[in-house]
């Protein structure tokens, strides 16, 4: 087992001199197929036997290029390229306004989010596309002026094997611009959020840039110079804020109000981020994730490369984990003491805030489906609420989310680990019929087939960390069950897909659980 | 077009195409043959991006998949597709099951036919179409799915029933108003005693596309979408093909019904009786914005940028029938022979206006802005400066940002619709003609 205050205990991050990272699969081992409870998930995560499960019936698990777009499309002033045929990443269409809207949110340039793609046919696949590449970057170029050409690899260029670094370092004298190359063919990894380390990787390679001051400190290794160190960063009272997708503009807000609070300087990065912003990421004192799936790589590499310390270990969501997250975060700074007073502050405001909402919420019962760390530090709020949480579907689950187990009261509630997968999730719910279900994007409009009242996980325009996010959380969730009309005429009316038998089988029996441990066959086929 | 780059397309891809149809024909299960981030991201691009869809019965993350990965790729994904197909067969309910297949799998060569052949004898029907990305836009993947149904499933009869036709060239999804266009054309067409096989119309059942192959006519709203279909149609059926424009409004709609009457033999009487009668409703309706046109001056330039369903049958409805100038029509696709492009354009020769629309296809995005430009002489700092103005621009959600530099109203009608949500709407007809209006002139109206 990993330790608590060492999650990234055994991890190595530097591979700058490599094109990509190693994917999820093999870089932290997680699970995506595991069905059972708290205890016995954690009992399979001790053994190691869980990660290579797979299933006999499966739906989609998500494609990592959606998920590393959905970091670079934010950038400002860029152009991201698709190197694929039009369907890879063509879901930006759908998210391209809620983008555009967001940058006027956070109070950035609200320009057209621009993406290109390669547009590769079936000559291109037995040719090669890289014609077309050059030809989408100069076009970006001469178009947009951009400050960065993110392209991203999708799974054609991967199996015929076009060499993309090639073609963007012979066009690199030619353009104004930053050009970044992301790998992120969907079939090289059963885990999309290996989509957040090929960005971040493009991202650590070429637009980080390494602090200045670090130079004279590496040159020796004494624990005085150590020391030195650990002071000019607690000095420099700048802190990393990483936020990610599903972090809203009122989350930064609240975030940035508490840390300015400490007498900490917030840079709210990197996306919706500026190329200079993202250049200077490596000089600030502490990098601050809030979550542990986007971010590990990311800050793994920053403090191997550059020692700056990190906060990883849970995220700003409910009272509990607020304080938790606070904690640590003043501890390194060297602001205990004032954290201290804040905690106590801010706690017993909210407390009283959200006495209201508990004669509603109390005795209730929730299910909570999501991102592993965001739905552990839900359920744990709505527990703290007097709720009982009736299980727990993460997408995956790796080491960073062991700890967590703790946090939930029953070591029996159900946790079933599936990237999607809703078939098996609504065989659970529709046996345990919880009062209230919080789901990930595109897992809501199903629950309520079941006539089950859901609220959404987060919200890119509602606040859902910090204390006011706990507050907001609270206030929804009394709300929804203020008028559940709507799931009682859905499940009246609106079938599910499914045939009876499935709902009276066992999920487990879906899993096809790997007889040994031998890793699957990794490698490249050019 | 010469086969390019393209700067934010207003389409998925093959497969894209093939997803969203198939989880909007009746009670149809997808079954995906790819890699794990395919069928989702696909149906993200349609559920989301046109008006909010949604996923209809079973598509999203709802979508069986084989989710095939690196091992698969070296080793081939025949015994994974299997192993999915049985299992969605015990697990999903459905009339239909389709399997489609991914570039990947497509690459390495998995026989996903044979595959599928496998389960030829299950009491529901399992087929198979090929539909990688790579094939090109989502129109592909629907012409790929509705072929296979033509060739594969729909019974072959020899008796025709002389009113019955079936419509073509409504893609689900990239057809943001499918629903509403093709229950506004079921009921004009009704009214001239015509049964109409839609695929995709309010009460279709498996069952009954089954028996499309009874039809007498194939009706395809497209110059280029569904003409495939409609050959399979040909071909394996003997039913024979007219391609006519969508019609929406008075003009359009009229064109059309005379179009049809003589190929399908309806009496020429009951067809006059019906245009009669369906413009003195459209007129009655109509004529509540005449003061507001007239004592606010609504005459508008007006630009299109769309789908080429949608291009000429816009232009031709704003210019025809509500006496706006027909300025610029950029068309984001276009057919693969010059004759077919020249005979689209050749259409715009039709409209009476006194202007003459320019006809551009462009399938960049951002260049919508360029062509406006280009179409008018520049401002050089003149004392008196004829604008482009008052201009009105019926586009997609991508352009809205063009719209609102060039200080234009504006209304999305194309792929993607983003910022509108839609339910039972639909352009085509009389009655759709109607629902332009009322959303045109909302546009107008959206301030006061």
């Amino acid at each position: 087992m990993v330790d608590k205050n060492n999650l990234l205990e055994g991890l190595v991050y530097n591979y700058t001199s490599a094109t990509e990272p190693p994917t999820r699969d093999v870089r932290i081992e997680p699970t995506n197929a595991f069905l059972g409870s708290c205890d016995s998930l954690r009992r399979a995560m001790g053994k190691g036997c869980a990660k290579y499960n797979s299933r006999y019936f499966s739906q989609g698990v998500g494609c990592q290029l959606t998920l590393a777009l959905g970091i670079v499309r934010t950038f400002q002033n860029v152009v991201t390229i698709i190197h694929g045929p039009l369907g890879c990443g063509s879901n930006n269409i759908g998210l391209a306004g809620f983008n555009k809207t967001a940058r006027a949110l956070k109070g950035k340039p609200a320009n057209d989010v621009i993406w290109i793609h390669t547009n590769l046919d079936e000559s291109d696949v037995i040719n090669g596309g890289v014609v077309k590449l050059r030809n989408a970057v100069l076009y970006a170029e001469k178009e947009y002026r951009p400050d960065v050409i993110v392209v991203g690899n999708s799974c054609v260029p991967g199996i015929i094997g076009d060499d993309i670094d090639a073609v963007l370092e012979e066009l690199e004298p030619q353009v104004a611009a930053k050009l970044v190359p992301v790998h992120c063919e969907g079939f090289r990894s059963r885990f999309v959020a290996s989509g957040y380390d090929s960005a971040y990787h493009g991202l650590l390679k070429k637009l980080v840039e390494p602090p200045i001051r670090i130079e004279s400190v590496l040159v020796g290794n004494s624990a005085e110079e150590e020391r030195l160190e650990k002071i000019k960063r607690q000095n420099s009272r700048t802190v990393n804020l990483l936020n990610v997708g599903s972090t809203s503009y009122g989350d930064e807000v609240e975030l940035s109000r508490i840390l300015s609070a400490l007498g900490l300087k917030v840079n709210v990065l990197p996306l919706y981020g500026h190329i200079d912003e993202i250049a200077k990421m490596g000089e600030a004192g502490l990098n601050v994730s809030i979550c542990a799936t986007h971010d590990d790589y990311l800050i793994g590499h920053l403090k191997e490369r550059f020692g700056t310390p990190y906060v990883i270990d849970t995220l700003p969501i409910g009272i509990k984990n607020t304080n938790q997250w606070l904690r640590v975060i003043g501890e390194t700074m060297g602001l205990v003491e004032e954290t201290e007073k804040l905690i106590e502050l801010e706690t017993s405001q909210l407390l009283e805030a959200v006495e209201p909402f508990k004669p509603i919420l109390s005795g209730k019962t929730i299910w909570v489906g999501g991102g592993e760390t965001r739905i552990f530090t839900t359920a744990e709020f709505f527990q703290s609420l007097g709720m009982k949480v009736l299980g727990l579907k993460p997408h995956n689950f790796d080491r960073f989310a062991v700890p967590m187990l703790d946090d939930i009261e029953d070591p029996e509630t159900a946790v079933a680990v599936a990237a999607g997968q809703p078939a098996e999730e609504l065989v659970y719910l529709k046996r345990l019929k919880p009062d209230l279900y919080v789901g990930h994007g595109g897992s809501n409009g199903w629950v309520v087939r079941l006539g089950i009242p859901t609220i959404p996980l987060y919200g890119q325009s509602q606040n859902y960390m910090g204390y006011s996010g706990a507050f907001e959380l609270a206030r929804k969730a009394a709300r929804a069950l203020l008028n559940t009309n709507l799931s009682k005429k859905i499940v009246a009316n609106v079938p599910l897909p499914f045939k009876q038998e499935w709902f009276d089988s066992n999920p487990q029996d879906n899993i096809k659980e790997s007889p040994q441990e031998e890793p699957p066959v990794r490698s490249s086929v050019q | 077009m010469e086969n390019s780059f393209i700067e934010r397309a207003k389409s998925s891809c093959a497969l894209g195409g093939a997803i969203a149809t198939i989880s909007s024909l009746p009670r149809s299960i997808p079954i995906v043959h790819a890699s794990g981030g395919c069928a989702q991201t696909l149906s993200a691009t349609y559920n989301l991006g046109s008006g909010y869809k949604g996923p209809g019965y079973c598509s999203g993350t709802m979508t069986p998949t084989s989710n095939i990965t690196e091992n698969n790729i070296v080793f081939g994904g025949e015994e994974r597709l299997e192993e999915q197909i049985e299992a969605t067969l015990r697990v999903m309910e459905g009339d239909l099951y389709f399997v489609v297949t991914g570039c990947q799998v497509e690459i390495i060569g998995d026989n996903a036919a044979l595959v599928t052949s496998r389960f030829k004898d299950r009491p529901k029907p399992v087929l198979y179409a090929s539909a990688p990305g790579f094939l090109g836009d989502g129109f592909k993947g629907y012409e790929a799915v509705l072929s296979s149904l033509v060739k594969d499933f729909i019974a072959p009869s020899t008796k025709k029933d002389n009113k019955t036709v079936n419509i073509l060239g409504f893609m689900p999804g990239q057809d943001v108003f499918y629903r509403g266009n093709i229950q506004n054309l079921i009921f004009l067409l009704n009214k001239l005693d015509l049964k109409v096989n839609s695929f995709f119309g309010d009460g279709e059942t498996i069952e009954k596309i089954k028996n499309y192959g009874q039809a007498a006519y194939n009706l395809v709203f497209s110059p280029i979408h569904g003409q495939q279909t409609a050959q399979a149609f040909e071909e394996t059926h003997d039913i024979p093909t007219l391609t006519v424009d969508l019609p929406i409004g008075d003009t359009g709609s009229e064109a059309f019904l005379r179009q049809i009457a003589e190929p399908l033999n309806l009496p020429k009487a009951k067809v006059e009786a019906v245009i009669a009668e369906e413009k003195a409703i459209y007129y009655s309706y109509f004529q509540r914005f005449l003061e507001i046109t007239g004592d606010l001056d609504y005459q508008r330039y007006a630009v299109v940028s769309s789908d080429i369903n949608y291009a000429f049958p816009l232009i031709q409805y704003v210019s025809e029938d509500l006496g706006w100038i027909p300025h610029l029509v950029v068309v984001n696709e276009e057919p693969d022979d010059e004759e077919s492009s020249a005979q689209y354009v050749k259409k715009f020769e039709t409209l009476t206006a006194k202007a003459r629309p320019k006809i551009v296809f462009e399938a960049n995005t951002g260049q919508l802005l360029r062509h406006v430009r280009e179409s008018w002489p520049y401002n050089h700092n003149d004392k008196y400066y004829n604008q482009l103005a008052p201009l009105f621009v019926i586009a997609s959600s991508l352009d809205g940002s063009a719209a609102q530099k060039l200080g234009a109203n504006y209304l999305p009608v194309s792929y993607p619709v983003t910022n509108r949500a839609v339910l039972t709407k639909g352009y085509a007809g009389y009655r759709g003609g109607l629902n332009l209006a009322e959303d045109l002139y909302s546009s107008l109206v959206s301030n006061r």
